[in-house]
C-alpha cells in the first residue's frame, strides 16, 4: 500500500519535522519519506491533499470501556474498536470491569486476541484484586506477562490499605503501574453528585471532594512508603490537583489523568435531575475546573481520557439515584478537548496529553513521525464546526449529554499498520 | 385572573412569590367552602386525578383525597406494595399504562428525588409533587407558610426556624425555599451530622443549639427524625437527640415570648417533641393538617385551570 499525504501540518514534538508543513509518503506501513515536496506517480498511490489539516502520532486513551466480555448489549470490542478508529484514536486502555473481570491471563488473551489486526492497538489494563473485590491479589505478574500495561480495579477503589500497599509492592518486581482511582466510598456515602450548592438545593447526597483527596493523600503515602510508581486516574477537584504537583515536587513517581468531561462540565448541568451528566468521579465546580486546567497546563496531569463508558438506556433513563454513572466519549472527545480547552493547550500541548504521555506512562513505544518509523497517525482537522448529533453515535449505547452541543475540529482519519 | 407560572408543581424551588400568594388567596376561599354544611364544589367534575404513592404516606394520601374529592374530580389510587412496580416495570411504563385510562392529573409520591422532574420530561399530564426523596414536598411547605400565616398575620420579617433531621427531609427543603422566596428568615438547627454542609448557601441561619434557635424565632417547625432515610447511623442515640433536641414543655415555657409550633407530622411523641408541647395551645399540628386539605384544593384546582387552557 503507497500513501501520499501532501501539505499536511505535522504536529508531533518529538519529531524534527514539528510544526512544518510537509509531503508524507508511506509504504506498506513505514513512512518512507518526509519532504516539502514528494513527487510519487502511479496509479497504485493513494493521494491525500491535506491542506490546512493537521497530522500527529496516533492518538491514545488510556480509559475506555468496551464492556466485553458480559455486558455485550451495551458494547462489543470490534463495534468498539471500530467507534475508537473513526474517532481519531490508534491506540486504547481497556479497563477490567466486564464480567467476569479482566483478572487473570486467560481474559488478558481474550482481549488481545480478539483485536488483533484492527487498526486499534489494545492496552488491557488488568484487575488488582481477583474480581475486583478488593480482597487478594490477582496474579499480576502473569497478567503482565501476557500484555496487561497496568493493573486497577477500575472504579471500585481498593478499600485497604495494606492490600494497595501490596499492590504497589508486588508489582515492582516487573516494573507493573498500578492505577488509583481516589475515591473513598464511606466518604461518599451513597453519593449522588458533587457535594456543593447544586446537590444542596437538590436533595441530593453529595460526593465530598474530600472523599478524593483523602484516598489521593494514602495512596501518594502508600507509594512513596513502597518507592512504587502510582499513576491516578479521573482526578477531578482542585486540592488533588494540588497534592499531585506537591508529590511530584517532592520527585514521587506520580502521574495522573483527567476526564474531558471534568474539564467542561460542571454540577450546574444537573439543576434539573438529568441523568446524563451523572458521572464518577462527579462533575465538580467551575473552580476545580479552573484548577483542572491550571494542572494540565504545567504539567501537573499528564493525560486526559475520555473514560468511555457506553450504558444502555434503562440504566439511564430513570429516577436518578438509580441512574448508572458515565457517557460515551470517543466521538465528541477531539471535538469538545479542541473546542474547550484551547483557552489552556496549544494543539502541540494538546497531543502530548493524548498521543504521547498515555504511552510514556504506560512504558509503551512512542510513534514517532520521522523516516523509517512505523506508520501510526491520527490525520486532523482543527476548525471545522459541526454539531453532534444522534447520527454521530456509531456506539451500540447512546448515553451522552452532548447531544446539539457545538464542536470543533474532527479526526479525519487513522494509519496504523 | 392570572394563573400560575407553571404547568406542574414540581417543588416550591420551581415558582415563584405570585404563585404562591395566589395559592394563598385561593386556599382562603377553600378553607371557607369546606368549613360550609355542603363542602363538595363542582369545579373539578369530568377531571381524573391519579394518586400514585410509590412510598408509604396517611396524611398526605388522604388530604390530596379528600381535596379531590371536594373538588368532585374523579379520584384513581395506587399504591406501589402489590404493584407491577414490584415485579420491575420501569417508572415511566408504569406511568403510561395508568394514563392511557384517561388520567388527566398526577399526584406523585416516590422514593427518590427529582422523580417527579424526570417523569414530567416523559409524559404530557400535569404532576403535583406529593414529597419525592429527599428533594422536595411543595404542598406541605405551602400548607405550612399558609398557617403561620393564618396565626401571625403576615410572614414577611418573620422568624422560622426549622428543627431536626434537616439532611433527609424534603419538608425543611420545601419550607426553606418557600419561606425565603416570601420574605421570611429561616434557621436550620440539628445535630452536625444531619444538617448539609452547603445549607447556608440557601440564604438560611445555621445552628446546633436548641434554645438558641428558639430564642431567636418566631415560630419553631419541628420535623420528625427520618429513620427510614438513615442507611447509617448519623447520632449514636434517639435518647441523646433528646437530650440536645427535644422540645419540652419546660423549655418552650422558658422563653419569654410565645412561639408558634409547628410540626408535619407523623409526630414521634416523647422524641422531637413532647406529648404536653404537641397538645399546647401553641401548637398549630391540627390547623396545619386542616389547611392542608384546602392548600391542596387550591393547588389542584389552579393546575387543573392550566387543562383547558391547553385545549
Amino acid at each position: 500500500m503507497k500513501l501520499l499525504i501532501k501539505n499536511v501540518k505535522i504536529v508531533d514534538p518529538n519529531s524534527p519535522h514539528n510544526k512544518k508543513k510537509r509531503d508524507i509518503f508511506i509504504k506498506d506501513g513505514i513512512i518512507e519519506k518526509i519532504n516539502r515536496a514528494v513527487r510519487i506517480i502511479g496509479k497504485d498511490v493513494e493521494m491525500i491533499d491535506a491542506k490546512g489539516q493537521h497530522i500527529s502520532p496516533g492518538w491514545f486513551d488510556m480509559k475506555v470501556n468496551f464492556c466485553d466480555p458480559g455486558y455485550e448489549y451495551k458494547e462489543d470490542l470490534q463495534n468498539g474498536l471500530k467507534v475508537a478508529a473513526n474517532s481519531g484514536f490508534t491506540g486504547v486502555g481497556i479497563m477490567p470491569s466486564t464480567n467476569p473481570s479482566i483478572h487473570n491471563k486467560s481474559s488478558i488473551e481474550y482481549l488481545i486476541n480478539s483485536a488483533k489486526g484492527h487498526a486499534v492497538h489494545v492496552f488491557p489494563f488488568g484487575a488488582i484484586s481477583v474480581k475486583r473485590e478488593s480482597k487478594e491479589l490477582a496474579e499480576m505478574y502473569d497478567m503482565h506477562s501476557s500484555g496487561a500495561v497496568a493493573f486497577t480495579d477500575d472504579k471500585n477503589p481498593i478499600k485497604e490499605s495494606g492490600l494497595m500497599l501490596r499492590a504497589l509492592m508486588y508489582s515492582k518486581n516487573f516494573n507493573g503501574i498500578v492505577v488509583s482511582f481516589p475515591y473513598d466510598e464511606s466518604l461518599a456515602h451513597n453519593g449522588q453528585m458533587h457535594e456543593g450548592i447544586m446537590s444542596t438545593s437538590l436533595g441530593l447526597k453529595g460526593i465530598p471532594s474530600l472523599s478524593e483527596e483523602v484516598m489521593i493523600i494514602r495512596d501518594l503515602n502508600l507509594a512513596e512508603y513502597a518507592d512504587a510508581r502510582i499513576h491516578f486516574t479521573c482526578v477531578s477537584t482542585a486540592h488533588s490537583v494540588e497534592l499531585i504537583r506537591q508529590a511530584k515536587a517532592k520527585g514521587l513517581k506520580v502521574t495522573a489523568d483527567v476526564c474531558i468531561n471534568n474539564l467542561i462540565l460542571d454540577d450546574e448541568y444537573l439543576h434539573d435531575f438529568d441523568s446524563n451528566f451523572k458521572f464518577l468521579p462527579p462533575l465538580r465546580s467551575k473552580d476545580d475546573i479552573t484548577a483542572l486546567k491550571q494542572g494540565l497546563k504545567d504539567g501537573t496531569i499528564d493525560v486526559i481520557c475520555s473514560d468511555h463508558t457506553p450504558e444502555n438506556i434503562e440504566n439511564k433513563q430513570c429516577e436518578f439515584e438509580h441512574a448508572a454513572n458515565g457517557s460515551i466519549g470517543l466521538e465528541t472527545f477531539f471535538g469538545l478537548a479542541n473546542n474547550f480547552l484551547s483557552d489552556t493547550l496549544s494543539t502541540e500541548e494538546l497531543i502530548q496529553k493524548i498521543a504521547i504521555n498515555p504511552r510514556k506512562l504506560l512504558n509503551l513505544a512512542i510513534p514517532q513521525i520521522n523516516e523509517g518509523e512505523r506508520a501510526n497517525l491520527t490525520l486532523f482537522d482543527t476548525e471545522s464546526e459541526w454539531t453532534f448529533t444522534e447520527k454521530d453515535i456509531l456506539s451500540k449505547s447512546k448515553n451522552t449529554p452532548y447531544i446539539n452541543w457545538k464542536m470543533k475540529g474532527k479526526a479525519l482519519r487513522t494509519f496504523n499498520n | 385572573m392570572a394563573g400560575l407560572s407553571v404547568k406542574h408543581l414540581l417543588g416550591i424551588k420551581n415558582i415563584n412569590a405570585s404563585d404562591i400568594n395566589l395559592i394563598f388567596e385561593t386556599a382562603e376561599n377553600f378553607k371557607e367552602i369546606i368549613n360550609r354544611p355542603i363542602k363538595k364544589v363542582p369545579s373539578l367534575r369530568d377531571i381524573t386525578i391519579a394518586n400514585l404513592f410509590f412510598e408509604n404516606s396517611t396524611r398526605t394520601k388522604l388530604s390530596f383525597e379528600l381535596a379531590e374529592k371536594r373538588l368532585s374530580a374523579d379520584v384513581l389510587n395506587f399504591s406501589a406494595s402489590g404493584s407491577s412496580v414490584s415485579k420491575g416495570e420501569t417508572l415511566v411504563d408504569t406511568v403510561n399504562n395508568i394514563l392511557s385510562m384517561k388520567v388527566d392529573m398526577l399526584v406523585m409520591r416516590h422514593p427518590n428525588p427529582g422523580a417527579a422532574v424526570f417523569l414530567s420530561k416523559h409524559i404530557s399530564v400535569n404532576i403535583i409533587n406529593a414529597g419525592d426523596g429527599t428533594h422536595e414536598h411543595p404542598t406541605q411547605a405551602l400548607l405550612d407558610a399558609f398557617t403561620i400565616k393564618e396565626k401571625l398575620g403576615e410572614l414577611q420579617g418573620k422568624k422560622i426556624a426549622i428543627i431536626g433531621d434537616i439532611m433527609h427531609s424534603r419538608v425543611a427543603l420545601s419550607n426553606i425555599f418557600c419561606l425565603k422566596k416570601i420574605g421570611a428568615e429561616v434557621m436550620v438547627c440539628g445535630p452536625t451530622t444531619l444538617i448539609p454542609k452547603y445549607i447556608s448557601s440557601l440564604g438560611v441561619e445555621v445552628s446546633h443549639n436548641l434554645r438558641e434557635a428558639l430564642e431567636w424565632c418566631d415560630v419553631a417547625n419541628m420535623l420528625r427524625i427520618q429513620m427510614e432515610r438513615q442507611d447509617i447511623k448519623y447520632f449514636p442515640s434517639i435518647r441523646e437527640y433528646i437530650m440536645q433536641f427535644g422540645l419540652t414543655k419546660a423549655i418552650l415555657d422558658s422563653l419569654h415570648k410565645k412561639i408558634l409550633v409547628l410540626h408535619p407530622g407523623p409526630i414521634n411523641r416523647g422524641v422531637e417533641i413532647t406529648s404536653d408541647v404537641a397538645d399546647s395551645s401553641q401548637s398549630v399540628i391540627l390547623n396545619q393538617v386542616e389547611n392542608g386539605v384546602a392548600i391542596r384544593m387550591a393547588v389542584l384546582y389552579l393546575l387543573a385551570g392550566k387543562i383547558h387552557n391547553q385545549d
